[in-house]
């Protein structure tokens, strides 16, 4: 009896409260729906920023999903590696649904030929692999697209790997720029693409805000899933080199993190470079992540907006 | 024909849903029916004084289980959350297939904010009893509280079958309709609310809430005047003077942005208002005063401050402008 009259009390609670009436979360709805409903000129163009992170960044779509649900505005895209390939497909049109089916059936040899075959010849053969399914990838679900035919300007960034430079592509096909730009040094072949050999971008750009900031970005939202190699303890060869280009990225990235404007950083250090089967995990701490963050981003945002803004609401008896 | 009806009874009791004891009424054991007792008779101090550790141990089944779920509630209402969770923690280590042991253990956690621990407790409830309603409206608030709004509408929808007449699980589920952008049917829910509920101001401001996300700006005023002849208070009109802004019609906006200031003085959204209304004027001088007065009252790090500050800022730019 008595337990059936505290599961009621307990459900009696009210969960979700009326909405909140304070002064700053009226304040912040109210200028939210003014910043939703500016003309792009007025407010800073948000550039979306997603990093590398291999099956880690597949986070990223969490992120995507908060920010669209929220109709968070996203002007253009820039990403690196996992985070081009997430990106592109974004940018390119793909709807989300979509997206988080292809990110939940990743597998580790989705982006690759990476077998049991192909490692023995990789490491006996010194045959590094092909990374040629990520561009197949790309061009089956956008149908060949090239660079100005997706619904939001996108860049992503590779790395020379003759030069060290690092190579932002804006413009051309698609495909082959992504597929370069996932393209994990030591297991895939460098890609010979516009005269240049062509390795994951990862290793000098982990988290490409001067490729958003090309773009003309002038608000940065950035995803990091940077890994937490202390937890890791190598044990192979291939584990030694994830564990070497995850201690770079972090490196990178903590200098690179400064410049974003704000930043959502879902939990999935853990999860190792090639760990499909905690995929849809990583896009779910992406969910919880971002909408942790979701009220704080807007307010960023608002706050970069109301210079802009004050421009109209001044009207023209202002300035005289 | 007596045997194979009762093989066929022994059958569906052991098929059963780990309530099902419930069918036939209390626990059966007479070990456990006294403390039972003095649980029904709300007598918790003397139900832990009872289920003392040697009387447990000459405990077993049904009647163990039950202990376990009359010490762990009992302690709940003795306000001891943390015994009363390793209790029923205890509890679903050994019997865990029981729906009363796991929604309890899970609600604590979700009580204490710990909804990724909850979580993967209700939904194990669920595997035995798929249509829990007590588990399926603590996972939609869970799932809304972690980010997953269309998630937390298929779980507020089937413990709506069950709730039906609950006013606030109405309102819950059409707060979650308004986030997924649904406002169609956050409508629906909420009118299914009020219906319960005519003169509740909460649901009045929330349909208001709703009716601006559809598009109804006067509605959603005219809601909102309602829930202020319900009393509701300085928060709705502070929203009526925003949403006023919003529609344009400054002149009205400042007026009840002047009502809200002789409730709450300082209240930096009205200021803000009244500092709109100064710019739109040509008064950036005076803007920059209200926006001041706003920086001033507001707490410190919130929003409001960095608002007003951010506009005072443009709204001297315009005034130096005028001066030149």
């Amino acid at each position: 009896m008595i337990q059936d009259l505290l599961l009621l009390l307990a459900l009696a609670v009210p969960a979700a409260a009326a909405p909140d009436l304070s002064a700053d979360a009226l304040l912040r709805d109210h200028l939210w729906r003014e910043v939703r409903a500016a003309e792009p000129s007025r407010r800073p163009k948000v550039g979306l920023v997603l990093s590398a992170g291999s099956l880690r960044g597949v986070a990223h779509v969490g992120v995507i999903k908060v920010l669209e649900n929220a109709g968070f505005p996203v002007d253009l895209v820039a990403g690196t590696s996992m985070g081009a390939v997430i990106g592109s497909l974004y940018a390119g049109g793909l709807p989300l649904k979509r997206i988080w089916q292809i990110a939940s059936a990743t597998r580790v040899t989705s982006g690759n030929d990476l077998s049991g075959r192909s490692l023995i010849s990789l490491l006996f053969f010194d045959k590094l692999l092909s990374s040629e399914n990520t561009g197949k990838l790309i061009d089956q679900e956008l149908g060949s697209k090239r660079f100005d035919q997706t619904k939001k300007p996108f860049a992503c960034v590779a790395m020379d790997v003759y030069t060290g430079e690092s190579i932002i592509f804006r413009d051309g096909d698609l495909a082959p720029a992504v597929r370069a730009s996932m393209n994990l040094p030591g297991i895939f072949q460098p890609l010979e693409y516009r005269h240049r050999y062509l390795v994951d971008g990862g290793v000098v750009d982990y988290i490409p805000i001067d490729a958003a900031r090309l773009l003309g970005a002038e608000w940065t939202l950035a995803s990091v899933t940077e890994a937490d190699y202390t937890v890791a303890r190598p044990k192979s060869v291939l584990d030694a080199l994830e564990q070497v280009i995850d201690i770079r990225g972090a490196y990178l990235s903590r200098e690179q993190r400064a410049n974003a404007d704000f930043l959502i950083e879902p939990p999935v250090g853990d999860i190792g470079m090639l760990d499909a089967k905690r995929a849809t995990e990583a896009m779910e701490k992406g969910v919880v992540s971002a909408s942790k963050r979701l009220q704080a981003a807007e307010e960023s945002l608002i706050l970069a907006s109301i210079p802009r803004l004050a421009g109209a609401w001044a009207g023209p008896e202002a300035a005289r | 024909m007596k045997r194979a009806s009762l093989c066929a009874l022994t059958l569906l009791l052991a098929a059963g849903p780990a309530r099902a004891w419930r069918l036939w009424g209390e626990p059966s054991d007479r070990k456990i029916r006294p403390v039972q007792e003095l649980s029904d008779a709300r007598k918790p101090a003397e139900v832990l004084a009872a289920l003392t550790p040697q009387f447990m141990q000459t405990l077993r089944g049904t009647d163990l289980r039950q202990a376990y779920v009359l010490m762990g509630d009992n302690l709940t209402i003795l306000r001891r959350p943390d015994q009363a969770l390793s209790t029923y923690q205890l509890g679903v280590s050994l019997f865990p297939k029981n729906v009363d042991l796991l929604t309890r253990q899970a609600g604590l956690l979700h009580d204490a904010g710990l909804n990724e621990q909850a979580k993967p407790l209700f939904l194990k409830a669920l595997q035995f009893e798929p249509q829990h309603f007590g588990a399926h409206k603590a996972l939609a608030e869970i799932e809304m509280s972690l980010g997953f709004p269309d998630r937390a509408a298929e779980h507020y929808e089937i413990a709506l079958e069950v709730l039906e007449k609950r006013a606030d699980v109405w309102r819950d589920y059409a707060e979650v309709l308004l986030s997924l952008g649904d406002s169609k049917t956050a409508l629906l829910a909420i009118e299914r609310a009020l219906a319960l509920e005519p003169s509740s101001k909460d649901l009045l401001v929330l349909k208001a809430f709703i009716l601006r996300v559809a598009g109804d700006h006067a509605g959603a005023v005219n809601c909102l005047d309602l829930a202020l002849a319900q009393g509701a208070g300085a928060g709705a009109r502070r929203a009526k003077a925003l949403w006023l802004l919003e529609a344009g019609r400054r002149e009205d906006a400042a007026s009840e942005a002047e009502k809200v200031l002789a409730e709450a003085p300082g209240d930096a959204a009205a200021l803000w208002v009244l500092a709109r209304g100064h710019l739109a004027a040509g008064r950036p001088g005076k803007a920059v005063e209200a926006l001041t007065l706003a920086a001033g009252s507001a707490k410190r790090d919130s929003f409001s401050l960095r608002a007003a500050t951010a506009l005072r800022a443009k709204a001297r730019e315009l005034q130096e402008l005028r001066l030149r």
